[in-house]
């Protein structure tokens, strides 16, 4: 069993007042809670703090954690000899000998020790000594190409979660699940899996899974829910005369129809080329124009180009003296 | 080993949960999810039928509203006007990523800020 140092997540001395951890818990949570928080690891961090809060909070809790002795963060321990005479009596824990300790997670061993969970069914834990009680909820985030949020697709995601033994002792163990996700899914969505939770126990049914969906970034195309925009370079001559463009789209390249007189950064519609909505139509393509000029031009290109500027009557700027004007 | 593949289903608005449905699946009190439909933070399809129903986005709010509750100790009434803001945060945050999305996203090489006099 792996050691946490429950007053350090917390950065409250050993002896903290009840009152102090509390203080201590309510910054961190306005910090991290990934509901309220853009903090880097906001999650990872929160269920830190969370676990010490809920470990800290309680007296009978605190003080068997205080009895296993202080040690490094991380570090390999097992529980004194007599802790269990003191601390797990008449818990699931009291009969397990010293090398029963080691897939059982610190959290679980002391939540334990009050049996039942504490914090509703939505990431609680289980106890030995209530009637039936659902499955835990598991929460995954799981990351997927763009192209697989186009086409859906099918991942493997391995959980390390809590299983229950007949003494309703948790043991972490790892746990492979396969997940369809159907397309059109986009960044930031919440999918649900029902009944790939945790197991219910005593004829109680399993828990449901949540992912939260993260899209990677694509090198081409970015995201606005269901559509979709990438950039369309285009020589000044495309721009002013209209061509037609090889585009790429998640579907396979199509063919793009440049109108004449094209502006820098118009937005040329394909419908029904983004990703799809569930029950409704798809999303739609967006190509962004860009204006992009030569950087090195040969003398025929230059003496084109002193041609076009002595020959046209375009003025770019002209909009600049109607503003001086009024 | 055979694992069998399961279905991933969207929390959005195509489809629907009953009350009693939402009280299972966010882990609220009959009680708090009522005073949350009060408060406005939770809306059901039909609100004036004798049993509610919810889009099934419903559940991700719900959910939400049940760890806000538990992890800041707050009642249905703070819960609601913290979504309201988280609501609307995301609204802005949604709004700034698409005028990204819909910006260039690269300039044509070479370019650089000017300085005139």
């Amino acid at each position: 069993m792996k050691y946490k140092d429950y007053y350090k997540i917390l950065g409250v001395a050993r002896d903290a007042s009840a009152d102090d951890i509390k203080k201590a818990y309510r910054k961190l949570a306005r910090k991290y809670h990934p509901d309220v928080s853009k903090e880097k690891n906001a999650e990872e961090s929160f269920k830190e703090v969370s676990e010490a809060y809920e470990t800290l909070r309680d007296p009978e809790k605190r003080a068997a954690f205080d009895q296993l002795g202080s040690h490094a963060a991380g570090q390999e321990f097992r529980p004194p000899p007599d802790w269990s005479q003191h601390f797990a009596s008449g818990s699931p824990f009291e009969s397990m000998g010293q090398g029963g300790f080691d897939d059982i997670d610190l959290a679980d061993l002391l939540a334990g020790l009050t049996g039942g969970r504490s914090r509703g069914r939505a990431g609680g834990r289980a106890g030995a000594r209530e009637g039936p009680i659902p499955g835990p909820d598991y929460e995954a985030m799981v990351r997927i190409t763009l192209e697989q949020a186009f086409h859906g697709t099918e991942i493997d995601l391995d959980l390390s979660v809590a299983e229950y033994d007949e003494r309703g002792v948790a043991h972490r163990v790892p746990h492979r699940i396969k997940v369809r996700i159907p397309k059109g899914v986009i960044d930031g969505q919440k999918l649900r899996v029902p009944g790939k939770g945790g197991k219910g126990m005593q004829g109680a049914p399993p828990g449901d899974l949540y992912l939260d969906i993260q899209v990677q970034p694509h090198p081409l195309f970015r995201t606005s829910g269901q559509d979709l925009y990438v950039d369309l370079p285009l020589a000044p001559w495309e721009a002013v005369l209209g061509t037609s463009v090889e585009l790429p789209t998640l579907a396979g390249a199509v063919s793009l129809k440049v109108p004449a007189s094209t502006r820098a950064g118009q937005q040329l519609r394909l419908a029904g080329r983004g990703l799809s909505r569930p029950g409704g139509k798809s999303g739609d393509l967006f190509a962004i124009v860009a204006i992009v000029v030569p950087t090195v031009v040969n003398e025929r290109e230059r003496s084109l180009y002193r041609e076009l500027s002595e020959s046209s009557n375009f003025d770019p700027r002209a909009h600049f003296r109607l503003g001086a004007a009024a | 080993m055979n694992i069998d593949t399961a279905e991933a289903l969207s929390l959005d608005e195509n489809s629907e949960v009953s009350f009693s449905q939402l009280l299972v699946l966010s882990g609220l009190s009959d009680n708090d999810l009522r005073e949350l439909v009060d408060h406005g933070a939770l809306t059901p399809i039909n609100p004036n039928a004798s049993s509610w129903m919810f889009t099934s986005y419903c559940v991700v709010v719900a959910r939400k509203a049940s760890r806000l509750s538990r992890d800041f100790e707050l009642d249905a009434h703070a819960v609601s006007v913290l979504l309201g803001f988280v609501e609307k945060i995301e609204a802005l945050e949604s709004e700034l990523h698409a005028l990204r999305a819909g910006a260039l996203g690269h300039g044509p090489p070479g370019t650089s800020d000017t300085v005139s006099r």
